[in-house]
């Protein structure tokens, strides 16, 4: 609903700002081209950029004039290789300068704005005295840590490394995986303030055009202040940003997001953030992991279930004991009811406020073991887990079964492979447990019908949420909460709408050959 | 807006309705798991209640408690004069009548708790010999819960098929289907002990007559079909060839324990009426008094046919009875009632027909194993 709205205003926004800018860009055209002295030109680029205390200005030889940021670019190239070079050679025109500097970025331009700009981004400005054109020479300094495991989505059996924030480091993770020149990586620039770099992927050919164009407008439509992380981009460009479920997903992985890309999926990486966007995703899909593919398909399916039917365990558990003790004591089996009703003797709450309380506290420990660092997070599960564990029982505040099964909830909820999700999940509980807490079994089963009719409406980047189980997709089923032996999924999901479909020609299945 | 509007209206209802089911804590409730009914002084109607309580002082422990009354009802609700907690019959597992109230007719309990939504369809139905509320109010040294001990006797012996099937849904099905009387477990006390004592016949809602538990068996043989039931049987000397039967007494038992069986019921002519009835049943062999040399063929066939006989005569003599008493607990009426056409069958009518109906019983019996030697 709401993002209807929003999107009918950007397009009534939008011509006039095209056209604005179209005016300005006629008007200042002349202003935007460097003057060809070297003065000016000095005085141009400390007008440009409020001369800050990082420029750097030199000149070289008297007709060739060097300006850079001094942070972001690499000293030793600067050093031992450009200026060297500069000053070892006789330049007579722009073009030949380019031709000649053995950097791999160099480009030619006259365009003052943009020309700062790449400034920002590493660039050496060489201007030679008498042109209106500099040429920009890209040798960056990266600022970043080293190639890391991937922490939230660690994996047993496969690769251990992770994204970093570089955005030139993943780039070139990303291309050690797929070695293929119909990998397209496009680049924006998103956040009026920070001038974000934004890359996105996919393969020529596989990927959808039609989603390819649309994540593309997407991009490029965002008037956005500022992107400081690629979590913050995707809700400003998945298709519902109030449902509570997200719809793309954000991976670490470099080998998920190439998974991804192989299967026809659209990847954004944004420079300073070490999660990857991986778009469209199904909602199946933030169940399964990388890991699955690298174990035999008997046991990842077991994993794959197990993780299924962990979730529903998570969601319905908790409501489950709150509306059969408070509503449906008819449904107790027999063999439980004297446990049961032993353990609740001594409460002093109703199931719902001794549930939720419960459960409050879980979350407060998850929270507060994620936000101390991760020596002190540890001490805090365990004080968490054994003090106020039995204590809360011995106190008489909560029954030892709720707590035995609000612990059970909360593990299942962490196999989850996508932090993401699992945090939805841990948190659609609770209006779970006040549905159960009024209306028992008839508020679970409106709860439940919300979330499914929810589920259904959604899409991802227009394909539907809850393929392949809605709209089946049979073929799909096969690689969905099950995994079938390679021979078998050999095609690729449907409800990505790949270009090319299979994956490779399958060679019949033969038993007697092996 | 839409979308305000249907969240505005949802939390409204939210906020509104929250309280306005009835709530019904496990621990504020009282548990019925067994109710007895008995016919009272002056019509009434006798009920003893076994409500299971929780209390954190003395773990849990079983209150009976008693009320007389006009209906089922008013005495739950003088039973609930006497309990601290509230009376609620969810988890009720089995419902007892007295001999004497059986007597005089049981239909008015099981239409009442068939339309009561708050038991269940799977309690068990049992008579019991003499007065469910002494039987209750005895203080067994063994057995700490009553209810559930009671309820547990009876469902084991069902599951294992050494009893008919009598749940409430059951019992209501044979009460409102035409052609089909009602036959439920009896129990009584013995000494230290609860224990099945037979089965009860029922013409419509009234207790008419009564079968051992031996002879439960050749009704459920007839009724339902069996899986894994174990029954004894015994045959006589003579009818085994005499160079097999030395050293064993006049009727050899058997005991046999059932693989499955098949049943099949013809009306051959519906004037007197008269029913051909085969039954095929494959067991197993587990004991037999005799030392047979079961490695010959021809001594098994002979042993096989024998006791195919047996069973024969002894279905007959319980159908025999159960005519004498007139009631189908075999559901004989059914197979009247679909075979013939516009027989416009009633109650009354069916009864008549019945007294006076034939039956040829053919029992095939198998064989299938006899034990391992090693």
């Amino acid at each position: 609903m709401f993002k209807k709205r929003f999107n009918r205003s950007s397009k009534r926004e939008k011509p006039s700002i095209d056209a604005n800018e179209n005016k300005k860009s006629e008007s200042n055209q002349k202003e935007n081209v460097f003057p060809s002295s070297s003065k000016d030109y000095l005085q141009t680029i400390k007008d440009h950029t409020n001369n800050p205390s990082d420029l750097v200005v030199k000149t070289i030889s008297p007709n060739i004039t060097v300006t850079y940021m001094n942070s972001l670019v690499d000293d030793r190239t600067l050093k031992e290789q450009l200026i060297p070079e500069l000053i070892r050679h006789k330049f007579e025109t722009p073009e030949s300068l380019k031709s000649s500097l053995f950097i791999p970025e160099v480009d030619v331009d006259d365009q003052i704005n943009h020309s700062v700009l790449s400034m920002y981004n590493g660039t050496v400005l060489i201007h030679l005295d008498g042109f209106s054109q500099v040429v920009l020479a890209k040798i960056t300094t990266t600022v970043s840590r080293a190639l890391a495991a991937p922490e939230n989505e660690s994996q047993v059996i496969g690769a251990q490394v992770g994204f970093n924030e570089s955005l030139s480091s993943n780039e070139s993770l990303i291309r050690r995986y797929i070695k293929n020149p119909e990998l397209c990586n496009e680049r924006f620039n998103v956040g009026k303030q920070t001038n974000t770099t934004v890359a996105f992927f996919y393969i020529k050919g596989i990927a959808s055009e039609q989603m390819v164009n649309t994540l593309r407008q997407r991009i490029s439509d965002l008037k956005i202040d500022s992107l400081l992380d690629s979590a913050v981009l995707a809700e400003y460009i998945d298709d519902n940003s109030l449902s509570p479920f997200p719809q793309m997903l954000l991976t670490e992985r470099p080998d998920r997001f190439c998974d991804g890309l192989l299967n026809g999926k659209l990847g954004v990486i944004v420079d300073g953030s070490s999660m990857a966007i991986l778009c469209p995703h199904a909602f199946i899909e933030f169940f399964q992991s990388r890991e699955d593919q690298n174990l035999r398909w008997p046991i990842a399916s077991f994993l794959r279930l197990l993780r299924f039917s962990a979730v529903f365990l998570s969601i319905y558990l908790t409501p489950l004991y709150v509306a059969a003790l408070t509503f449906h004591y008819e449904i107790i089996p027999q063999s439980l009811l004297v446990p049961l009703s032993e353990s609740r003797a001594l409460v002093p709450f109703p199931p719902i406020i001794e549930a939720l309380l419960l459960e409050l506290i879980i979350e407060l420990l998850r929270e507060a073991g994620a936000r101390l660092p991760t020596k002190v997070g540890q001490t805090i599960g365990i004080v968490g887990g054994i003090v106020i564990g039995t204590a809360a029982v011995q106190a008489g505040i909560t029954s030892n079964i709720l707590i035995i099964i609000v612990a059970l909830s909360a593990l299942a909820s962490f196999t989850t492979p996508s932090y993401m999700m699992g945090n939805v999940i841990r948190v659609v509980r609770f209006p779970l447990i006040l549905l159960a807490g009024f209306w028992g079994f008839y508020g679970i089963m409106l709860g439940f019908c919300f979330i499914l009719i929810h589920l259904i409406r959604q899409s991802s980047l227009g394909s539907p949420y809850t393929a392949p189980f809605y709209p089946p997709r049979f073929m799909d089923w096969r690689d969905s909460i099950i995994r079938l032996p390679l021979p078998f999924t050999y095609k690729r999901q449907k409800s990505v709408r790949p270009q090319n479909e299979e994956k490779y020609q399958p060679e019949p299945i033969n038993p007697e050959k092996s | 807006m839409k979308f305000i509007k249907v969240m505005f209206i949802f939390i409204f209802l939210l906020i509104t309705i929250a309280g306005c089911a009835e709530q019904k804590l496990l621990e504020q409730v009282g548990l019925t798991t067994l109710l007895g009914y008995d016919l009272g002084e002056n019509e009434k109607l006798s009920t003893t209640a076994v409500i299971r309580q929780v209390n954190p002082e003395f773990q849990s422990n079983v209150e009976i408690v008693s009320a007389e009354n006009e209906t089922a009802r008013g005495s739950r609700a003088e039973i609930n004069r006497k309990t601290s907690k509230k009376i609620m019959s969810g988890q009720m597992r089995v419902v007892l009548f007295g001999e004497e109230l059986a007597e005089d007719g049981i239909a008015h309990h099981i239409d009442t708790l068939s339309k009561n939504s708050d038991t269940s369809g799977s309690i068990i139905v049992a008579v019991v010999e003499g007065e469910t509320k002494s039987l209750l109010e005895y203080q067994f040294q063994e057995i700490d819960d009553i209810g559930t001990h009671i309820y547990k006797l009876l469902e084991q012996n069902i599951k294992n098929e050494q009893m008919i099937s009598s749940s409430l849904h059951e019992v209501a099905h044979d009460y409102y289907s035409l052609g089909r009387d009602i036959a439920i477990p009896i129990i009584k006390r013995d000494k230290e002990h609860v224990e099945i004592s037979g089965v009860a016949l029922f013409d419509k809602g009234k207790m008419v007559g009564k079968l051992s538990t031996e002879e439960s068996f050749y009704v459920k043989l007839s009724r339902d079909l069996y899986d894994s039931a174990m029954f004894e049987i015994t045959i006589p000397k003579e009818a085994l060839p005499e160079s097999q039967t030395k050293n064993s007494p006049e009727k050899i038992p058997v005991v046999i324990d059932t693989i499955n069986t098949k049943k099949q019921v013809k009306l051959i002519n519906p004037q007197t009426p008269e029913f051909d009835m085969h039954i095929t049943v494959n067991g197993r062999m587990l004991e037999i008094g005799a030392n047979m040399d079961l490695d010959n063929p021809k001594n098994v066939k002979k042993l096989e046919e024998e006791i195919g006989k047996s069973i024969a005569k002894n279905l007959e003599r319980v159908l025999v009875y159960c005519q004498d008493v007139n009631s189908d607990a075999f559901g004989l009426g059914e197979y009247y009632r679909s075979s013939v056409r516009h027989s416009n069958l009633t109650h009354e009518k069916w009864h008549e027909l019945y007294s006076t109906a034939k039956v040829n019983i053919k029992v095939d019996f198998t064989i299938l194993r006899s034990g391992i030697f090693e």
